[in-house]
C-alpha cells in the first residue's frame, strides 16, 4: 500500500471479495459458548449496525474481527486475510487496515490529543512525522477539535476524547470502522456529537459496523441492521425491514422494549 | 630502631557483621560521656592489687580466633580465655567473659561497658592513647601465607601487580599496605579472618598476612589450606587493654598475676597446652617484660633498679670494684640532676654492676679527659656515648654495642614534611661540628637545601620551631631525648639513618674480667627487658598531648578517603540499578508471559533472590562461585553481580505491578492501531506504568544505595569500608559512624529531590 501523501481514505487494494467475511464463527469463554456459528459477509461501503440485548454477544463479535479476542473455531475473513489464524506481522498489518473505537474511548493518557492520532503513522512508518502532524491536524479539524491539538485527554470532555479516539483510529487510513458502542459511555448532550462525526464518516463511503444502542440512529445511517441474540443472528436486513417489520419474536420483543 | 620499636599502626577490628559496628556506636551514643573523654584520661596508678579482690570484672573478647579464643569441647577455651581465668584466680577476683568481637570490645571498653580487652591485642603506640596495656603475655608477629598448592609465589617480589588479603585493622593489614607500596600490590581487607584466608584459597588474592600464631595454628589444625612463606616480621606484643586512666588495679592485678603464674609454671602449661613444641618460654615473653610484674623505673631517680626475677640485682658484689670515667654532660646518656649522675649510661653500668657482682665508682671528667684516664689506667673502664670507630679501636677494647646511634630528622609539629625529598629547596638548621652537620652537608648535594648552621643547640631548634628551617638534623638520641623531656619543640618524621654504635670501653688488653661481665650483664639486661625498660625511661616519646582531637580536624584527615568511599558507593549503585533495571524489566514481563516457562522461570528468579539475604548473595558470588570455577570475581563484580540480582528481583515486581495496573484497554487500542506487542508496551504501556512505577522504583534504588553498604564485607573499599578504616586509624567510631551517616542521608536526600524533580518533569 502507498501513501505518499495524506489522503482522507486508504486507496482500496483488494478489489475483488468483501472487505469482511465472516463464516461459522464460534467464540467460547470456557464452558460459555459466547458466538455459536455466526456467518455475516459485509461488502464494501456498506454500513452495518448490529444490535441486540446485553449479553447477545455482538460486541464479541466486533472484537473478533480485529481479532482482539482469540477465535474458538471459524474463518474471519477480512480484507482477504483470515485473522482468526492470522499472526505477528501479517495480523498487525491486517489491523492497520481495520479501525476500531472503543465504548471508553482507551486514549493514552501520557500524549496528547495530537500525538495520540500521530502514534501509529510515525511509529509504523507510514508518514514522516511532519507528514503525520499535518495530517493529524486535519483529522483533529475535521472531528471539531482543531483547538484542542495539544490538549492531553485528562483535559477533554467524553464526547471531545471520543471524536479524538475516531480520528486516532482515522490516522492510518483504514478500510474498515468498527464502533464498539461509542455513545454509550457519553453524557446525553455529547451522544450528537460523535454521532455526526459517524455520519459524516458513512456518507463518505466508510465500511463501517457499528455496535449501537442507539436505534434512532442506527435506522439513520445503516445500510443493513442485524440483530442479535444468544450468540448468533437472529435476522438482518435493511434497517426499515428490521425497525418496522420484524420478521421474529426475539426481534419484536427486543424492539417493543428498546423503542 | 629500638626507640621507635612499636611501629604506628591500625587497629585491628571488625570481626563482626556490621551490626556490632552499629551496635558500637549505640554504646557510645548512650554513653557519650565517657566514650568522648577518652583521649584526657589520667595515668595515675592506682594504690595497689587488693583493690581488685572480691570483685567481678567484664573482659570482652573477639568471636572465634584460635589459638587465642574459641570454642573447645563445648566452651570457650584459648590462650586468653585460660589465662585471664587463671591470674583470676590467683589474684582472687572473678570473671565474666564477653564474646563481643575484636571491635565490639574495644568500643564495649572505651564505651565502660567491659573492664578490659584480651582479644590477642597488640600493644601499639597509637592504642596506648587510648588504652592502658598489661605486661606482654605473648609475643606475635606477622607472616605471610599463600595458597597451599601455589607454587609461584616466594617472596614478596612475587606479589607484583598482584592482590593480597588482611584483616581489615590488623597489624597485618597496615604491614601489607606498607609492603605494596615497595611491591606493587594492592591489598583488601575483610572483617573475619577466614574471610580473608577464603580469599586466597579462592583465588581472588595471592597470598594473606596475618599474626602468625594464628595462621600457624589454622594451617597445623587442618583448617586453612595456606601454607606461609616468608619468615615473622613486624614484632609485636599482645597485652590486656583497659581504658586509659580507668582499671588500674585490675591491670596491676594482671601483672602480678602473670608474673606469678610465670614463675609457678602455670602460663608455660598453658602455651604448651595450646602451642605443643611451638609453644614460646613464658619467662621471655616480652623480651622479659612479662616477668616484670609492676615494677618499674621512676624518671630521675637514679639507682632504683627494676626488680626482675629474671634480671637479678642483688648479687653480692664479690667480683671487685672498678673505676669507671665518663663525660660531665652529655644527655640522655649521662647528665646530672639533684647533684646525682643519671643517665642512660649511668642506670646501664648500674644493673649491669648489681647483675654481675661488682661494684662502680664513677668519675665525671668530661669526654676527653675520660678517655685519657683510661689510657693512663687511672679509670677501668670509660662509657660516655662514646661512638665504636677503628681509630678508637686501636686504643680501647669496646664492648658489644649497648646503643646503636645515627642520624635523625626532626621538623616543627604542624609541619607537613614528611621525608627528605620534601626539603628540596627549602633551609635545614644543623649545628657546626656535629655528624648531624656532616649528614646534612652530604644530603643537600643530593636533594638541593640550604644549610642554616648554628653553634648552639637551642638556636638550632629554635630556627625550626619558629619556621625559618624547614628541619633539622641530630644524633638520633639527643633529638628524642629533647622532645621526650618536652624542651625540643620539634617532632620526628623519619627512622634514624643507621650509625654510629656506642660502646664500653676498656684500655686495650687491660681490663677482660670487667668487659666480659659488661657483656653478660648487657645481653642479660637485654634479654629480660630490663634494658628497654632503661631506654623507656628517658627516650620513650609520649605523643599523645600532641594529638588534636577536634572534630573538625577529624573531619578533615578523615574526609578524603570518605569521599573516596562514597565515589565507589555511587559507582556500584549506579551499575547495579542499571543492571537491576534491565534484569525487573526482562523478569517483570516475563512474569505477564503466556508461555508458563517463561513465567515459572521468572518467578523462581525472584523468589530465590528475594528469598535470600544480600549479605549472604554477596559472600555467595565473592566466595563461592570462583571456588567452583576457579574464575576469580573482583569485589566490585561480584558486588555489582550481587545488588542487580537482588534488585532486579525487586524491580521485577514492581514492573509486573506496574505493567498489570495499566488498564488493558491501552493495549487493546494500540493493537487495534496495527502496532505490535514490542511497540506498544514501550510507547503505550510501559510510559503509563513507569509513572505508576517511580515511587517505588526511588525507594528501590535508595535501598540498593545503601545495601552497597554490605559489600564492605567483601573488602570493596566504598564509604561504609572507608568509615571502618578511618575508625581502625583513630578509634573515633561515634564521630566517623555519624559523618558516614550524614554522607549517605546527603547522598540519598539529594536523590530524592533529583528523582521527585524527573518525576514531576517527566510524569505530568
Amino acid at each position: 500500500m502507498t501513501n505518499s501523501e495524506p489522503t482522507y481514505t486508504r486507496p482500496v487494494t483488494t478489489t475483488s471479495g468483501d472487505p469482511i467475511e465472516v463464516r461459522d464463527l464460534h467464540k467460547s469463554f470456557g464452558k460459555n459458548h459466547v458466538l455459536t456459528g455466526i456467518d455475516l459477509t459485509v461488502a464494501n461501503g456498506e454500513v452495518v449496525a448490529v444490535i441486540g440485548p446485553s449479553g447477545s454477544g455482538k460486541s464479541t463479535l466486533l472484537r473478533c474481527l480485529n481479532r482482539l479476542e482469540e477465535v474458538t473455531s471459524g474463518e474471519v475473513l477480512i480484507v482477504g486475510e483470515n485473522i482468526a489464524v492470522a499472526k505477528g506481522k501479517k495480523l498487525d498489518a491486517v489491523r492497520q487496515r481495520v479501525g476500531m473505537v472503543f465504548q471508553h474511548f482507551n486514549l493514552f493518557p501520557h500524549m496528547t490529543a495530537l500525538e495520540n492520532v500521530t502514534l501509529a503513522p510515525i511509529e509504523l512508518r507510514m508518514l514522516s512525522r511532519a507528514e503525520a502532524r499535518k495530517r493529524g491536524v486535519e483529522l483533529l479539524t475535521r472531528v471539531g477539535l482543531a483547538d484542542k491539538v495539544d490538549a492531553r485527554p485528562a483535559s477533554l470532555s467524553g464526547g471531545q476524547k471520543q471524536r479524538v479516539a475516531i480520528a486516532r483510529a482515522l490516522a492510518m487510513s483504514p478500510e474498515i470502522m468498527l464502533f464498539d458502542e461509542a455513545t454509550s459511555a457519553l453524557d446525553p448532550e455529547m451522544v450528537g456529537e460523535v454521532l455526526q462525526v459517524i455520519r459524516d464518516l458513512a456518507a463518505s463511503g466508510m465500511t463501517m459496523v457499528l455496535v449501537t444502542h442507539e436505534m434512532g440512529f442506527a435506522r439513520e445511517v445503516a445500510d443493513r441492521v442485524v440483530f442479535m441474540a444468544d450468540g448468533n443472528v437472529v435476522e438482518s436486513g435493511a434497517p426499515s425491514d428490521i425497525f418496522d417489520n420484524p420478521q421474529e419474536a426475539r426481534t419484536q420483543d427486543f424492539l417493543s422494549k428498546v423503542l | 630502631m629500638t626507640l621507635l620499636r612499636q611501629p604506628a599502626n591500625w587497629w585491628r577490628e571488625n570481626r563482626l557483621p556490621l551490626l556490632a559496628s552499629i551496635t558500637a556506636m549505640f554504646i557510645l551514643l548512650f554513653t557519650i560521656g565517657g566514650a568522648v573523654g577518652v583521649a584526657n584520661a589520667a595515668t595515675k596508678p592506682a594504690a595497689a592489687d587488693d583493690g581488685v579482690k572480691g570483685q567481678t570484672f567484664t573482659i570482652a573478647t573477639d568471636t572465634t580466633w584460635a589459638p587465642f579464643e574459641f570454642e573447645r569441647d563445648g566452651e570457650l577455651r584459648g590462650i586468653d580465655i585460660d589465662l585471664i581465668k587463671a591470674v583470676a584466680k590467683d589474684q582472687g577476683f572473678d570473671v565474666e567473659i564477653d564474646v563481643l568481637g575484636f571491635d565490639g570490645a574495644l568500643a564495649a571498653v572505651t564505651a565502660g561497658q567491659a573492664d578490659a580487652v584480651m582479644a590477642g591485642m597488640s600493644i601499639t603506640k597509637e592504642r596506648q592513647k587510648t588504652f592502658d596495656f598489661s605486661n606482654p603475655y605473648f609475643d606475635s608477629g606477622i607472616q605471610m601465607a599463600v595458597a597451599s598448592n601455589d607454587t609461584s609465589i616466594n617472596g614478596y617480589e612475587d606479589l607484583e601487580g598482584k592482590s593480597v588479603s588482611a584483616k581489615t585493622g590488623t597489624e597485618g593489614f597496615a604491614f601489607a599496605e606498607k609492603l605494596g607500596k615497595e611491591y606493587g600490590f594492592t591489598v583488601t581487607g575483610f572483617q573475619d579472618a577466614s574471610d580473608a584466608y577464603s580469599d586466597v584459597t579462592s583465588g581472588n588474592s595471592a597470598a594473606v598476612f596475618d599474626d602468625y600464631p594464628i595462621l600457624a595454628y589454622g594451617i597445623a589444625t587442618g583448617n586453612v589450606a595456606l601454607k606461609t612463606v616468608t619468615d615473622q616480621e613486624k614484632a609485636s606484643s599482645y597485652g590486656m587493654a583497659v581504658k586509659k586512666g580507668d582499671n588500674e588495679a585490675l591491670r596491676k592485678a594482671f601483672n602480678t598475676g602473670l608474673k606469678n603464674l610465670i614463675e609457678d609454671g602455670t602460663y608455660q602449661s598453658i602455651l604448651d597446652d595450646y602451642l605443643g613444641d611451638n609453644a614460646p618460654d613464658a619467662t621471655g615473653i616480652g623480651g622479659g617484660k612479662a616477668v616484670l610484674g609492676n615494677s618499674t623505673l621512676e624518671p630521675g631517680k637514679p639507682g632504683d633498679l627494676p626488680k626482675n626475677p629474671a634480671f637479678a640485682t642483688d648479687t653480692p658484689q664479690t667480683n671487685g670494684s672498678f673505676t669507671i670515667a665518663t663525660d660531665t654532660t652529655f644527655a640522655p646518656f649521662i647528665y646530672q640532676v639533684g647533684g646525682k649522675n643519671i643517665g642512660i649510661d649511668m642506670d646501664l653500668l648500674r644493673a649491669i654492676a648489681a647483675n654481675q657482682g661488682f661494684s662502680v665508682e664513677i668519675k665525671t671528667l668530661g669526654f676527653d679527659a675520660a678517655l685519657q684516664a683510661v689510657t693512663a689506667g687511672q679509670a677501668d673502664g670509660v662509657i660516655a656515648g662514646m661512638s665504636i670507630t677503628d681509630e678508637r679501636k686501636q686504643v680501647f677494647d669496646f664492648s658489644d654495642p649497648y646503643y646503636e646511634s645515627g642520624v635523625q630528622m626532626a621538623v616543627s609539629k604542624d609541619s607537613d614534611i614528611t621525608s627528605y625529598e620534601d626539603l628540596k629547596g627549602k633551609n635545614v638548621a644543623v649545628k657546626t661540628g656535629t655528624v648531624g652537620y656532616d649528614f646534612a652537608q652530604q644530603l643537600s648535594e643530593e636533594i638541593g637545601f640550604t644549610i642554616n648552621a648554628f653553634q648552639d643547640s637551642a638556636d638550632m631548634y629554635n630556627d625550626v620551631a619558629v619556621g625559618n628551617s624547614a628541619a633539622t638534623f641530630e644524633d638520633a638520641p639527643v633529638l628524642q631525648f629533647g622532645i621526650a623531656s618536652g624542651s625540643v619543640p620539634l617532632k620526628i618524621v623519619t627512622d634514624a639513618e643507621p650509625g654510629s654504635n656506642y660502646g664500653f670501653a676498656v684500655a686495650k688488653g687491660a681490663n677482660t674480667e670487667l668487659l666480659k661481665m659488661f657483656n653478660d650483664g648487657l645481653q642479660n639486661a637485654k634479654d629480660t627487658g630490663a634494658y628497654q625498660q632503661i631506654i623507656d625511661r628517658y627516650l620513650a616519646i609520649d605523643d599523645t598531648a600532641a594529638v588534636d582531637n577536634s572534630f573538625w580536624t577529624l573531619v578533615k584527615t578523615s574526609i578524603g578517603p570518605l569521599s573516596q568511599g562514597l565515589v565507589l558507593t555511587l559507582l556500584a549503585t549506579a551499575l547495579a540499578i542499571v543492571f537491576a533495571m534491565i534484569l525487573g524489566i526482562v523478569f517483570g514481563i516475563l512474569k505477564l508471559s503466556t508461555n508458563p516457562f517463561l513465567r515459572i522461570l521468572a518467578g523462581a528468579y525472584v523468589n530465590i533472590f528475594r528469598g535470600t539475604p544480600v549479605l549472604v548473595q554477596a559472600f555467595f558470588f565473592y566466595f563461592g562461585v570462583p571456588a567452583v570455577t576457579g574464575q576469580p570475581l573482583d569485589a566490585l563484580t561480584a558486588g555489582v553481580i550481587t545488588l542487580s540480582l537482588n534488585a532486579g528481583a525487586y524491580i521485577t515486581e514492581i514492573v509486573r505491578g506496574g505493567v498489570q495496573s495499566v488498564d488493558p484497554g491501552q493495549m487493546e487500542a494500540s493493537r487495534s492501531l496495527g502496532l505490535g506487542w514490542g511497540a506498544s508496551m514501550r510507547r503505550v504501556v510501559m510510559p503509563q506504568a513507569f509513572k505508576i512505577m517511580t515511587p517505588n522504583l526511588i525507594n528501590q534504588f535508595i535501598i540498593t544505595l545503601k545495601d552497597t553498604s554490605l559489600l564492605s564485607v567483601l573488602g570493596f573499599a566504598e564509604l561504609t569500608y572507608q568509615g571502618r578504616i578511618v575508625i581502625a586509624s583513630t578509634f573515633r567510631s561515634f564521630e566517623i559512624w555519624i559523618i558516614v551517616g550524614a554522607m549517605y542521608f546527603v547522598v540519598i536526600w539529594l536523590l530524592t529531590v533529583l528523582s521527585n524533580w524527573v518525576d514531576r518533569k517527566f510524569n505530568k
